[in-house]
């Protein structure tokens, strides 16, 4: 009997003992921070914000940039013999107008925006709900112009896309049409416009300040007629748009490559960059455009890929005495500068960048073949880095201010008033151009102006907007592509973004 | 910091650990003056071992007790001439009058008729006889031989139901062990290792000559006592001990050499050259007048030795067993080596007229090895026959071309160095309260702790971008342990009762920190100067830590009446840290029984059946495996830098989307088997079915963003099954005086199937996963996981011919529609085999003895992706090929089809073995001397035309074997155990 009281005692005490003093269950956190105990310092503050243009790394060089230049007439991914590059057709498909909702480019695309997007609407309500900030109103205008760059995007890319602003929202949000998307873009730039920071110095670069938000009205009031109809062109608010831009101390840079070098962040034509370094991911447009040996005729130390090339007619376009055409093409025979000689392919061919590209092995019934492996001019603008090990510095503007003077330009030509300011406008920009002066132009046309921003904005992103724009985008390029249908003016929905939500619709045609 | 007394968790720690001691000890003068008349013995075989678990009854009174771990039974008795009845299954029954005497010894003579084993189960041991759930016993005589590793390498293809699976021939590698089937999306199915009664611990940690016996809990019923842990089943690992008064000491060695079985068949220089002169392919430039065969550069005959040494015995209350062993090994690949050392103690002393047993274990675990880097191979497959090592002047040859380089020059230059230190000591005390009633407590301190250097050369294919790059990395990872249980025994006339209940306390806290740099001016110092680098980026250092807590609860009922029916019922309740906050606490039950129909009336007399037991079990086990960490927490995290007028800055982000929810995986399984043996024990074995479902399973699911913040989320989502049919027959075929014949055959059958991937939350119809990567093949899946499919199916295109043209035919028709399209794809293989099987076979005749082992797999598709990169002649001449693609005609652009899944199955003699055993007549006191010699992966029928039909079989991905391969070995071994 005694003894099982002391057991009952024994057990009471040990269970006790364990029931209270170790059923504790909490995570202590080491190496992150748990939400709450961050955000109170103008420091932490800076740091949260900073993601939404961290961004923006994921437009170029990489899926939005190559939806616009692999599907317009500016580039191609060609499959290099053997197959390099085939990567299961998707930049065939690019190029031939022969994409699916299943398609790589366009999805990966679509996911960034809308990563990108739920970020924004993240940060925004972290901001929003924080006691401690004293210029919350223009912090919050500055991630609504982020967030409103990326359904910009998502307008012209995707144009049926949900609207999401608020991140509580857990609702799974449906699809709006693009004229939806487009006011709500318009929408939320008319209200940020005088709310964000106007100045132009070291310290507002890479910001959203006035002049990227007055920038992005010009292009939303430009391309109006294409992704609003209904609402009539806007080309006059396209001058107006402009006009404050160029009030701004933003300059033409006198030379025209500075806005390409490694430390282009000095340029004062840009308006709003994306801004890379090696050291934290960068610029990765060398690796993909440049042939596996070419990095020992540049003195590069990195490892290259041998994708993107130039289209030969758009190259082709160029003239001769154009000092952008070599600014912008790798285009000639690549030399060891240890021997002296030309470069030899593993094809055993001399390594000749070729304005052309020749589809000759393995030809398909759509007529897609495999090229040489050094066929194609290759992307040359922005300045190599000697001795490069990674990602390169050079910064990528998304806007710059030779833009705005086009814009200005084709909206004056548009409304037919006064070809004398677009004239001047177009040769402004042609004067760094060329150094005969004969190469001005006296009296600009439409075509002059779309010509112009081709040669102007090679490599830039732009070509895709501009050609459907200006009603070039499913035309034929002879020897490459067959006039393609309406649907193509936009890209479809991903099969993985419905799956994921089905109150989304898919575009129409797909 | 961690061993400070300032940490709480440490305090609690402790203080539970000194509470649980003072219990046991306050209890001691509660039981010491019940005696009556106080016996105790030893009983031992007729070899002098020990006999554990022999039931030692007072005859005629309800009075009895058992043998321990060193075959000792003590027991109070009515007075000096009760008598006492020795019970022992396989074993003649024995009475033996005490007489007055207070000690005991007493030999049991083995009873031919009926074989019997103790078997070590989950906190602690059971007569095979009674045991009611699945488990499986391999014991030293039946590990295999020759080179082993670890214990893994001593169970392969012995266990039915039990897949191990060596996915390379890098001898550094873990391999993949499947009890059951995959039951879990995330990849991680390793069963749960438990070593002499410690959970948790890592298979490195006991060297292959410590191990006495493994058991393998096979189906929940007997593995739920591990809980959220057990679900992948449990292997519990006995060490060797020490043994009374029989001082000890053995050598075991080997010597081995290893040389590839199989090298990727590329062109020589000569195919090279026929094939480019017949083909009009100027080669000028290319053609640089060498003969390389890359792969035999980059590899060499492996030598290895191993040297094992113990100590062992014991006195009169204490038993004492240490060793120590080395293995020096090579890999057939030049840059990959190991060199492992084992130190192991182990001293037990009882005390407090020995009803308190202190058990001390010391064990470490040192090893310095380097992994391969397998780029090499994908150099090696790439660099043309014709281009040399080095130049005519001695420097070396090396090329910037695509996924080309020298692979010899790499391996000569560059470093991939671990330094690995394992160590615990773990103290264990049982004390009897009563005979009946046991209290035991555990603790265990381990720490692991690895350092990792890499350097790569500047001038080589790895470093030339980096100018030279040096890397250190260091982690430590610390547990403690501390275990608590009660035993409790009764024995009234028929009824045989045995209760246990336990508390378990666990935490792992894990530290890492690191640092790199690139660009040196001189290759000089490897990684040993990191601060010699001149281009230090901000993620070029970094640290990070972590920790998780289990707490558990858990207890057991054995019941068995009249040693005929059995009856277990176990709980376990397991905490963990790392649930989510909504799912802390988790609770596993298990019952499970057994029926001796042997014992029954009607077969009593049957001589035909020597035994008959037909067992059910039923139990839930968890799976926590599949996440780290905080992966249930809402956290900020480092992302990156932000640029602000001139400066860099660091950027925070919220690092992932919090899943309050998350939880263990849950498996439930139902498992009924008969063990049979029959005509006289010559033959025996089991049929075992089961039929597992886990649910919740722990997989990382697209979420719509928004609303939320990542497309991948972690959660508890899908279901899968997995039912199988295991066979075992045990022949004893011919049993002579100088002839002796065993042999075994074990075989399995199961099916895995995925029952849903969706949940109210989360809809996922299929996952398309894998990576089908081959130069021009990029964004390619070559998997599926999908509802009513089972894990591992391949999926793509159908490959039908290939046209004139030499390009791809696929099937364009499964959508009903013409033209190929993603929608064509469909299920073209399986990687998971129908059958698994192994044959072992054992013959003596006199001094000699001759072992085999044939192991194989039956029913499985695999993807030869190293063809799918290599067998086209399109990269010629620049690039080297497969002399497959001289014949195969292809010329397409590199799609993933069925014409590269081949079938997989292979019947491998997986060890041979040869030895004599000398009479040594105790010559110097030399009990035992054994040489052998033996060969292991002699052969493989299989059609599959790659290097080796057995490769990665875990993920969601198996069956591939990659382009960076590294080909399965043969190994020759010459070995020496002595024992004196």
């Amino acid at each position: 009997m005694k003894r099982s009281k002391i057991y009952l005692i024994t057990t009471i005490i040990l269970s006790s003992l364990v029931f209270n003093g170790c059923t504790n269950l909490d995570e202590e956190v080491y190496d992150k921070l748990p939400v709450g105990e961050f955000g109170g310092t103008e420091k932490e503050i800076n740091a949260l914000i900073a993601p939404i243009y961290r961004t923006l790394k994921g437009v170029f060089p990489s899926n939005f940039f190559l939806l616009s230049e692999c599907s317009s007439d500016m580039a191609i991914t060609p499959t290099r013999k053997g197959g390099d590059w085939w990567d299961g057709g998707q930049y065939k498909e690019l190029r031939l107008h022969t994409w699916t909702p299943n398609t790589v480019i366009p999805r990966n695309a679509y996911n960034s925006a809308f990563t990108s997007i739920t970020s924004c609407n993240k940060i925004f309500s972290l901001i929003n709900e924080n006691e401690n900030i004293e210029n919350k109103e223009q912090i919050l205008a500055e991630i609504r112009g982020v967030r409103a760059y990326w359904y910009y995007l998502l307008l012209d890319n995707f144009g049926n896309v949900p609207i999401v602003t608020d991140f509580s929202d857990t609702q799974l949000p449906t699809t709006k049409s693009r004229k939806e998307v487009y006011d709500f873009v318009l929408k939320e730039l008319n209200e940020i416009k005088d709310v964000v920071r106007d100045d132009v110095t070291s310290a507002s670069y890479g910001k959203v300040t006035k002049g990227f938000v007055y920038t992005l009205l010009g292009k939303m009031y430009l391309n109006a007629m294409v992704w609003n109809p209904d609402g009539g062109a806007k080309w006059q608010e396209t001058v107006d748009a402009c006009n404050v831009v160029m009030t701004l101390p933003y300059i033409l840079e006198p030379n025209w490559k500075d806005n390409f070098s490694v430390q282009n962040q000095t340029s004062q034509e840009v308006i709003f960059p994306i801004i890379y370094s090696t050291a934290d991911g960068g610029n990765g447009l060398p690796q993909r455009t440049l042939h596996y040996l070419d990095p020992i005729a540049l003195g590069l130390n990195i490892g290259a890929n041998n994708g993107l090339s130039a289209m030969p007619g758009y190259v082709k376009a160029f003239d001769d005495d154009d000092k952008r055409k070599l600014g912008s093409f790798l285009i000639g025979p690549m030399t060891d500068p240890a021997t002296g000689q030309t470069l030899i392919t593993a094809h055993n061919r001399p390594l000749i960048h070729t304005v052309d590209i020749d589809m000759k092995y393995n030809i398909d019934g759509d007529g897609w073949g495999q090229t040489e492996q050094e066929d194609g001019a290759r992307a040359a603008k922005w300045e190599f880095e000697k001795g490069l090990n990674g990602d390169s510095e050079n910064d990528f503007a998304i806007f710059r201010l030779a833009d705005v003077y086009l814009m200005k330009a084709e909206a004056l030509v548009r409304m037919g008033v006064d070809n004398v300011e677009a004239t001047r406008l177009v040769n402004e920009i042609r004067k760094r151009a060329f150094d005969d002066p004969s190469k001005l132009k006296t009296n600009v046309t439409l075509e002059d102006i779309y010509q112009e921003r081709r040669f102007e904005f090679a490599w830039e992103g732009t070509t895709r907007q501009d050609m459907i724009r200006f009603g070039k985008f499913l035309d034929p390029i002879p020897g490459w592509k067959k006039a393609t249908a309406e649907k193509y003016l936009i890209f479809p929905i991903p099969t993985t973004a419905l799956d994921a939500n089905p109150s989304l619709t898919q575009n129409p045609g797909y | 910091m961690i061993l400070s007394t300032n940490n709480p968790n440490f305090r609690i720690f402790m203080q539970i650990g000194t509470c649980v001691l003072l219990i046991l000890f306050l209890n001691i003068p509660l039981y010491a003056s019940s005696a009556a008349f106080p016996i105790r013995g030893t009983v031992l075989d007729i070899n002098g071992e020990p006999l554990i678990g022999v039931s030692v009854t007072e005859k005629g009174v309800n009075n009895a007790t058992s043998t321990d771990n060193n075959g000792q039974f003590s027991l109070e008795v009515a007075n000096e001439n009760s008598i006492l009845v020795f019970s022992y299954l396989g074993f003649s029954e024995l009475e033996v009058s005490i007489n007055g005497r207070a000690t005991l010894n007493v030999t049991l003579i083995e009873d031919t008729q009926a074989l019997e084993e103790v078997v070590v189960i989950g906190y602690g041991t059971q007569s095979r006889r009674n045991i009611s759930g699945s488990i499986t016993n391999v014991s030293e005589e039946d590990f295999n031989q020759g080179v082993n590793r670890t214990a893994t390498d001593l169970l392969q293809g012995k266990v039915a139901g039990l897949t191990i699976t060596k996915g390379s021939g890098d001898i550094t590698n873990e391999q993949t062990i499947r009890l059951r089937g995959t039951s879990s999306l995330t990849g991680s199915s390793q069963p749960f290792v438990v070593i002499d009664g410690v959970p948790g611990l890592s298979m490195n940690s006991v060297a292959p000559q410590d191990i006495e016996s493994i058991s393998i809990l096979k189906d929940a019923s007997a593995a739920a006592i591990y809980g959220s842990r057990a679900a992948s089943g449990v292997i519990l690992i006995t060490t060797k001990k020490g043994i009374e008064s029989r001082p000890m000491i053995e050598y075991e060695g080997y010597a081995a050499v290893d040389r590839v079985a199989n090298i990727p068949k590329v062109l020589s220089a000569d195919q090279w050259r026929d094939y480019t002169s017949s083909h009009d392919i100027n080669t000028e430039g290319i053609d640089r007048g060498a003969n390389t065969s890359w792969f035999d550069e980059i590899m060499r005959t492996g030598v290895s030795q191993s040297h094992s040494l113990s100590m062992s015995g014991g006195g009169k209350s204490s038993t004492y067993r240490g060793s120590f062993s080395a293995l020096d090994q090579q890999g057939v690949v030049r840059d990959n080596s190991m060199e492992r050392y084992n130190g192991r103690l182990m001293f037990s002393q009882r005390a407090l007229d020995d009803r308190l047993n202190l058990t001390f274990v010391g064990a470490i675990t040192e090893r310095n090895f380097s992994p391969t880097d397998t780029r090499n191979f994908v150099l090696a497959y790439n660099m043309v026959p014709v281009a040399p090592v080095k130049n005519d002047d001695g420097t070396w040859f090396d090329t910037q071309e695509y996924d080309q380089g020298n692979p010899l020059r790499n391996i000569t230059y560059n470093k991939r160095d671990n330094k690995n230190s394992l160590f615990y000591g773990n103290i264990k005390a049982d004390f009897n309260i009563t005979e009946d009633f046991v209290a035991g407590i555990s603790l265990l301190k381990q720490r692991e702790s690895n350092d990792y250097g890499e350097y790569n050369d500047s001038q080589t294919e790895r470093g030339r971008n980096d100018q030279g790059f040096a890397k250190r990395e260091t982690w430590t990872a610390d547990k403690r342990l501390l275990e608590a249980t009660l035993n409790y025994k009764k024995i009234f006339d028929e009824h045989n009762f045995n209760f246990l209940a336990g508390y378990s306390y666990e935490d792992n806290y894990y530290q890492k920190n690191g640092a790199q740099n690139r660009q040196f001016v001189t290759d000089f110092f490897d990684y040993d100067n990191l601060g010699a680098g001149e281009n230090l980026r901000p993620s070029d250092v970094w640290s990070e830590a972590n920790m998780n807590k289990l707490i558990s609860f858990f207890g057991r009922v054995n019941y068995v009446l009249q040693d005929r029916y059995t009856l277990t019922a176990s709980i376990r309740r397991d905490g963990s840290s790392k649930f989510g906050a909504n799912h802390k606490w988790g609770t596993f039950p298990a019952v499970s029984a057994a029926w001796i129909l042997k014992e029954e009336g009607f077969l009593k007399d049957k001589d035909f059946f020597s035994d008959l037991k037909l067992r059910a079990g039923y139990g839930v086990s968890g799976n926590q495996a599949g996440f780290d960490p905080y992966r249930s927490l809402q956290l900020y995290g480092k992302s990156g830098q932000y640029y602000d007028d001139g400066k860099w800055y660091n950027a925070y982000q919220i690092s992932q989307n919090a899943n309050p929810n998350l939880k263990w995986e849950e498996t439930s399984m139902f498992n009924v088997g008969i063990d049979y043996s029959i005509l006289n024990n010559r033959l025996s074995g089991t049929i075992e079915y089961y039929s597992k479902e886990t649910n919740d399973l722990l997989y990382t699911y697209k979420v719509s963003v928004p609303p939320y913040l990542y497309s991948d989320m972690l959660a508890n989502v899908g279901s899968m099954t997995n039912k199988g049919i295991e066979l075992v027959i045990n022949g004893d075929i011919i049993r002579k005086d100088e002839l002796v014949w065993n042999a075994s055959f074990n075989l399995a059958h199961n099916k895995n199937r995925i029952t849903s991937l969706s949940n109210d939350q989360f809809t996922t119809n299929s996952i398309k996963t894998g990576s089908a990567w081959i130069r021009g093949g990029s964004d390619n899946t070559t998997h599926i996981v999908e509802e009513g499919r089972e894990v591992g199916t391949f999926y793509g295109w159908r490959f039908i011919s290939l046209d004139s043209d030499g390009k791809y035919i696929l099937d364009e028709m499964v959508d009903g529609k013409e033209g190929l399209t993603d929608e064509d794809r469909t299920y073209i293989g399986s990687a998971q085999p129908k059958l698994t099987y192994g044959f072992s076979s054992n013959l003596s005749y006199k001094n000699f003895d001759f072992g085999f082992f044939l192991r194989g797999v039956y029913g499985n598709d695999l993807l030869n992706f190293s063809r799918m990169s290599y067998a086209t002649t399109q990269w010629l001449p620049g690039a080297n090929v497969l002399e497959d693609a001289l014949t195969n005609g292809l010329t397409d652009n590199p799609k993933y089809s069925s014409y590269y899944i081949e079938k997989g199955s292979f019947l491998r003699l997986d060890n041979a073995t040869l030895a004599y055993n000398f009479d040594t007549g105790d010559v110097w006191g030399i009990r035992k001397f054994r040489v052998y010699v033996t060969g292991q992966n002699l052969f493989t029928i299989t059609n599959y035309t790659g290097l080796d039909p057995e490769v990665q079989m875990s993920g969601l991905d198996p069956g591939v074997e990659g382009r960076e391969y590294y080909p399965k070995t043969r190994t020759f071994s010459v070995g020496v155990n002595l024992s004196f």
